[in-house]
């Protein structure tokens, strides 16, 4: 299996961890739901990065102070992904 | 201005008896054990197996990412001072919250967290750790997180000092309410020393009590001949303090006022009490609350179990009360909740509140053998009915030498019911 690496595999990740954890079904979570409208505020916004990292093995310097909406969190871990130097076989945390 | 009273107006307790004030207090009554031998992952690596734990379900009381950003310390103090504040009644969390606080006490902090991240780093060779570990670990992160929940503008400040760390946290809420420096204040403490880490660095000082070979339940017993020691207990115990005018505008159930406070050090010994310093911190209690000795008619004492404290503790009691000493009821509640260390002061005082409000003083269980060196009436027999017992001290005595003692008065003899004179 190939590592996802679409816009839409990685937000399908993003959106169900969210449904998730905020007990809302994933089908009212978009691209362009505001993080603010889930209370994710630069403090939650760090850990949301952090579990992401973990979940696509890749690695944030910083975390960006323009992400507002989901799709911008997912298009942010899309490039770290293209970033990366190597290439696993799928999006099972590194052990 | 002159010193101003302090009521008690919420109380709010997550202990191994139960997560909520009734339950508490029906198990103390009732000389439930909360001790039992521990079911932890780890057990077979501990030499010491038993404690007093929680049954808790933080789901129940947090969303998911809230949690993951609380300690199991802050998440208890976080529950007690929620119940706390609904107990306070309408009003009293709505306006001049400026001048209202939080003083809390914790030994040792959100050690889960620690126990957590260096298993990570060390064991597992984790090359990092998670977001909220700083957040989480802070000692007073449950005191902050219980500032923010209610808005509360007034000093926040998180008090040290092991196991008088609550009532140290409270008396100091106290004076403030007292000295006109604030109105309402939210105060007590909270401990999660359960894990791994913290079980082992306490095993390694000896004063652990052996578990009991046919009732783990049964393994600590303050004041008996055959006591080997303190077990450790995890909960937290928050009050809603609040100067007495204001709780009577209001029309505030009191449960309670708090009366007198004493603090001393004994800057001997790190670990070994002195009578001296117990004694010379009742006094000052009895002092602070302008009564005179034979009025207290209970006394919750530190009672750890271990040999030192409690024959010190003894001849502390004789050595303030002299001939009343032997008409006071004494009672160790650590014998049935453990030992809370940092909560230790704000569960005994909420223990001793409920006794003068219901009239029913909480036994000291396991005590079938007293040591001759202890020869107070410790309520032995199982939970007693009294009336006319109005006041009452609570004792929380610490490693490191810092005596604190509270005193109480109910709130029926408090005079609750109607303007104070």
């Amino acid at each position: 299996m190939s590592f996802p690496t679409t816009d839409h595999q990685t937000f399908v990740v993003l959106r169900d961890l969210i449904a998730k954890d905020h007990a809302v079904a994933p089908e009212t979570l978009t691209p362009e739901t505001p993080l603010k409208s889930l209370e994710i505020d630069s403090l939650s916004l760090i850990e949301l990065i952090f579990t992401l990292e973990e979940r696509f093995d890749v690695v944030a310097d910083k975390v960006p102070d323009d992400l507002a909406t989901l799709g911008s969190v997912a298009d942010y871990i899309d490039g770290l992904i293209a970033a990366r130097p190597v290439a696993i076989d799928d999006g099972a945390p590194a052990t | 201005m002159a010193a101003r009273r302090v009521a008690v107006t919420g109380l709010g307790v997550v202990s191994p008896l139960g997560n909520d004030e009734a339950d508490f207090f029906d198990s103390l009554q009732a000389g439930r054990s909360g001790v039992r031998r521990l079911d932890v992952p780890f057990s077979e690596r501990l030499s010491t197996r038993i404690g007093a734990p929680v049954a808790f379900d933080a789901t129940a009381y947090f969303s998911p990412p809230k949690l993951r950003m609380l300690d199991r310390v802050s998440q208890f103090a976080l529950v007690a001072a929620r119940q706390a504040v609904e107990g306070a009644g309408p009003g009293a969390f709505d306006d001049h919250l400026q001048r209202a606080g939080v003083f809390l006490g914790t030994g040792m902090g959100g050690g889960q967290t620690v126990d957590d991240g260096y298993r990570a780093l060390y064991a597992e060779g984790a090359t990092r750790l998670p977001p909220f570990s700083v957040l989480m670990a802070m000692n007073h992160a449950a005191a902050a997180w219980i500032g923010i929940e209610y808005g509360l503008g007034g000093p926040n400040l998180t008090y040290s000092t092991a196991c008088s760390s609550s009532a140290v946290a409270i008396g100091e809420a106290w004076r403030r309410i007292r000295d006109g420096e604030t109105d309402l204040m939210l105060a007590g403490g909270c401990e999660a020393p359960l894990n791994l880490g913290t079980l082992k660095a306490w095993e390694a000082l000896k004063t652990l009590a052996t578990e009991d070979a046919d009732d783990p339940s049964a393994s600590c017993k303050p004041f008996a001949r055959d006591r080997s020691g303190m077990v450790l207990g995890e909960g937290a115990a928050v009050l809603v303090l609040e100067e007495w005018e204001r709780a009577q505008r209001r029309g505030a159930r009191i449960r309670g006022e708090l009366i007198g406070y004493g603090l001393c050090t004994d800057s001997t010994h790190m670990t070994h009490p002195t009578v001296e310093g117990q004694a010379r911190a009742m006094a000052l209690a009895l002092e602070s609350a302008a009564i005179d000795a034979r009025a207290i008619g209970y006394i919750n004492a530190h009672g750890t179990g271990t040999v030192a404290n409690d024959m010190t503790e003894t001849r502390a009691i004789r050595q303030v009360f002299a001939a009343h000493a032997d008409q006071i009821p004494v009672s160790s509640t650590k014998s049935m909740h453990g030992h809370l260390l940092g909560a230790a002061g704000a569960v005994e005082l909420v223990a001793t509140l409920l006794a003068l409000e219901r009239g029913i003083l909480p036994p000291t269980i396991n005590l079938r053998s007293p040591d001759p060196a202890c020869d107070l009436d410790y309520i032995s027999e199982g939970a007693r009915k009294t009336s006319g017992v109005d006041v009452a001290m609570s004792n929380a005595f610490a490693f490191g030498g810092t005596n604190a003692v509270l005193v109480c008065r109910s709130g029926a003899a408090a005079g609750a019911s109607q303007r104070p004179d």
